[in-house]
């Protein structure tokens, strides 16, 4: 069904009239000034494919969009092989700075921009004992806050990926943003990419379950499929409840979860319907193959994980990371009705990967608005069970109660995804 | 029966009634299918095709599997790389037979399918002087006509992408399909195939101007492109109405024309260019360790030197542009059309291509549709169009890029209202 929407998506001087229109009524006065603060900027680091899209521009609504930012300042935590940051500095006029509190007052005594952009993804930071990254996103943002608490001024704030490792730092990161009442944005790129099909869940419908599929290492991957199901199930009536506890399972008892109703095989088989990419047979010579039901999937899969996430509203989700079946990250929910929606979260290839020019528009409309266009509790929580899951895998596999994790809140009932 | 549930036979057997009796539904039987291919390979479209039927595909959320039986197979050439002999071995009902009439006839002496597929794409054809691949298509197309006409009975046809790359058996083809009235239903899998955004031209719409770009490809390539276009502004107000000239370009004269700034001035109007760029997932960058740029002219110059394009006059005053990047610019087929008022509509058309070529199971759905209704989903004028437009092309190209009238091509016709591109 088309809708009057879609089909505007589809127009570029009707989208002009939309969205881009109140931007270019800006463009007039001087451009908003950007800050980014990043531990790494090499060649398909997500501060060069997203930082670059400020520079560059980036394809929006089948227009080569330039957004009115000025890119200021930069602070990088690191210069490896490869580092770009001074040539594009060099290029785009902007000044790498020591230090992030130099970065966001341009050298000067003040704060002198008007957003700041946080990607710390990449780099060499030390893992922990859970297999999480310790990268400096906490540390990034406190430096931020602080500023802002000694300058007077808080300006709107991007974090890429979940807020940090930690769900306690996480928590506070959100709980300062609302003290010094910051527009605050974050997460993954995945919640805001195209959809095959483009559909949602209903919103305020009753959910029966939900499964997510993917793969990938942790913790970065497991966190984009999880953030993916988080912008899904958070649509469902009452909104965000809040989870109540979590457990990860690896192994053989990931399939017998499934063979005892631990997890919905009518649901994976929606998942893996989404698929492009299923391995095995279809890697062999390109067969499509159910599966779900075929018996491969055990064979395929040699470690497979489940993260069993309970909400507190009683809902069921479930995240498969499911190593050696597929390449894609696919999702499915029943909804009360019975009916399923399922989608795929697709991941255009490199090295343009345009879904990150899809969460550079969330970005921009934010700084432009002062508004961020979908709550940053999507990504707190979503952080938040992230890490406690990874103590349910190192604590032997157990279930653990979350009623810290008590995190509620509406979504927004307008879509956000594709370009 | 293997495959058979209830609930798809009785969905088959009540299409099937409510358009007027078939074999398959009178014997309250599954239907049968022949498939015709030149060869079977891994990523042939026979392989993506067939597979579908055979194995079943994922759709609407369930591993889908067709209430039909594919039940003969010819296969024209057989090399090392060949998998009908396994697909034969894992599916007991497939036979596969030495000659298109025993593959219909399944050995005997009547028509004893319900439903042909002819693929007559890969495997190793002369190629003329012009760059076409001389697939059999036609010949093919005869050999079942053969047994149509022998038997006097007949069966839905699915032709897959141009019905030929000679004009004049193209015509005959649709000429003989109406003559013996079997549904016939032809193309590429790209008019079918997701759309980014998911969005189909507003039936009735008024276009002045369009444009389709990809990677080139002379005949091959071209065809996706053309029908991909065909399939958005054929839904313009008052419908298809056929093609009256075309002009080719290559080399200085294809930059010129990139330069000219308007089709008025002897190019396309490069809004046009930006859009369909701008819809691209796979837009090769111009500049070292940058990621994702737009491209300048000269960037193009040099990514893409051997570059060539088709202006098509339609009948009632629509132009169109395919630009063909030949070289390395853009590695997906995008479609951008200016509407009266200056609005412009533009669609990446989205092929997946990973483990499996998903962008065949929107084709093989409606294939379905054809042989349980007997009438394909989208009028075979289409194809018939594109494949004229494709042979009209690539004969300026190779009459030294002269303008062509097309009066042969004056071909009408009304599209479905409702769109049958993927998006469920």
């Amino acid at each position: 069904m088309i809708t009057r929407r879609a089909f505007l998506g589809a127009l570029g001087t009707a989208t002009l009239a939309e969205t881009v229109l109140p931007v270019m009524a800006r463009a007039a006065s001087p451009p908003r000034r950007v800050a980014i603060v990043t531990t790494v900027w090499t060649y398909q680091s997500h501060a060069q494919h997203m930082g670059d899209r400020f520079l560059v521009g980036y394809p929006r609504h089948g227009r080569w969009h330039q957004p009115p930012l000025q890119v200021v300042s930069l602070y990088v935590d690191q210069r490896p092989d490869g580092d770009l940051s001074r040539q594009r500095a060099a290029e785009h006029g902007f000044t790498v700075y020591p230090t992030i509190a130099e970065a966001l007052r341009c050298g000067g005594n003040t704060l002198a921009v008007d957003a700041v952009v946080i990607i710390g993804e990449h780099g060499n930071y030390p893992h922990n004992h859970k297999g999480q990254i310790l990268y400096p996103r906490y540390e990034f943002f406190e430096e931020c806050v602080s500023v802002f608490e000694q300058d007077g001024r808080s300006v709107p704030v991007f974090n890429d990926k979940h807020l940090s490792y930690s769900g306690e730092k996480a928590r506070k990161m959100v709980a300062d943003s609302k003290r010094l009442k910051f527009p605050f944005l974050a997460g993954s790129s995945l919640p805001v990419t195209w959809r095959l099909p483009p559909v949602e869940i209903p919103y305020g419908a009753k959910l029966k379950e939900a499964l997510m599929v993917g793969v990938g290492g942790s913790d970065p991957m497991d966190f984009h499929a999880l953030e993916a199901m988080q912008c899904m199930v958070e649509r469902r009536r009452g909104g965000e409840t809040g989870i109540k506890s979590v457990q990860l399972i690896e192994g053989d008892a990931v399939w017998r979860a499934g063979e005892n109703g631990g997890w919905s095989k009518r649901l994976l088989e929606a998942a893996l319907s989404r698929s492009d990419s299923l391995q095995g047979d279809s890697d062999l010579d390109s067969r499509p193959q159910d599966l779900a039901n075929n018996g491969q999937l055990p064979k395929l899969v040699k470690n497979p994980s489940a993260y069993r996430i309970e909400r507190n509203d009683g809902l069921r989700t479930t995240l498969l990371m499911l190593n050696g079946a597929l390449g894609d990250f696919c999702f499915a929910a029943q909804l009360a009705n019975g009916a399923v929606v399922s989608t795929q979260f697709f991941l255009p290839p490199t090295p343009n990967v345009t879904y990150s020019a899809c969460l550079v528009a969330q970005i921009e409309e934010m700084i432009l608005t002062g508004r961020a266009p979908y709550p940053v509790e999507r990504t707190q929580i979503t952080s938040a069970m992230l890490d406690r899951c990874l103590d349910s895998k190192v604590e032997g596999h157990r279930r653990i109660e979350t009623p810290e994790l008590n995190i509620r809140y509406r979504a927004p009932r307008g879509s956000r995804f594709g370009g | 029966m293997m495959y058979c549930s209830r609930r798809s036979f009785l969905a088959g057997t009540t299409a099937t009634l409510a358009l007027g009796p078939s074999a398959w539904a009178a014997e309250r039987r599954r239907p049968r299918i022949a498939a015709l291919t030149t060869i079977y390979h891994k990523y042939s479209h026979s392989q993506h095709i067939v597979d579908r039927f055979l194995d079943g595909y994922g759709w609407e959320g369930r591993h889908h599997r067709p209430a039909m039986d594919v039940v003969s197979l010819y296969v024209e050439q057989v090399g090392d790389n060949d998998l009908s002999r396994e697909r034969a071995q894992r599916h007991p009902q497939l036979k596969i037979y030495p000659t298109i009439a025993e593959a219909l006839t399944q050995g005997g002496s009547d028509l004893a399918v319900d439903g042909v597929l002819l693929i007559g794409e890969h495997g190793k054809y002369p190629v003329n002087e012009k760059g076409q691949t001389l697939y059999p298509r036609y010949e093919y197309f005869q050999q079942i006509m053969e047994v149509y006409r022998r038997t006097g009975r007949t069966a839905p046809v699915f032709n897959d992408k141009h019905l030929s790359w000679n004009w004049d058996y193209a015509k005959r083809m649709v000429e003989t399909a109406r003559e013996l009235r079997f549904g016939f239903m032809a193309g590429s899998s790209l008019p079918v195939t997701w759309r980014q955004p998911s969005v189909d031209l507003p039936f009735g719409a008024s276009v002045d101007e369009v444009l389709g770009v990809w990677g080139g490809g002379i005949d091959g390539g071209d065809i996706h492109v053309i029908e991909a276009m065909q399939s958005i502004v054929e839904r313009r107000r008052g419908g298809e109405t056929g093609v009256r000239a075309v002009e080719a370009f290559r080399g200085e004269r294809f930059w010129k024309a990139m330069e000219a700034g308007s089709w008025k001035a002897g190019g396309w109007d490069p809004r046009l260019l930006e859009a369909a760029l701008s819809r691209s997932n796979q837009l090769n960058s111009p500049r070292a360790t940058y990621s994702n740029v737009f491209p300048r002219t000269e960037d193009l110059r040099r990514l893409a030197p051997d570059s060539y394009a088709y202006r098509f006059e339609y009948a009632d005053g629509l132009k169109a542009s395919i630009v063909q990047f030949k070289g390395n610019v853009v590695g997906d087929c995008n479609v951008a059309a200016r509407i009266k008022g200056g609005d412009i509509f533009s669609v990446l058309f989205y092929l997946p291509y990973y483990t499996m070529r998903n962008f065949f199971s929107p084709q093989v759905h409606h294939i379905e549709s054809l042989f349980l209704t007997g009438k394909s989903p989208y009028p075979i004028e289409r194809t018939l169009l594109t494949t004229g437009m494709t042979a009209a092309g690539i004969e300026s190209l190779f009459q030294n890029q002269r303008r062509l009238e097309t009066p042969h091509l004056a071909i009408r016709y009304q599209p479905t209202r409702q769109s049958t591109f993927w998006r469920t």
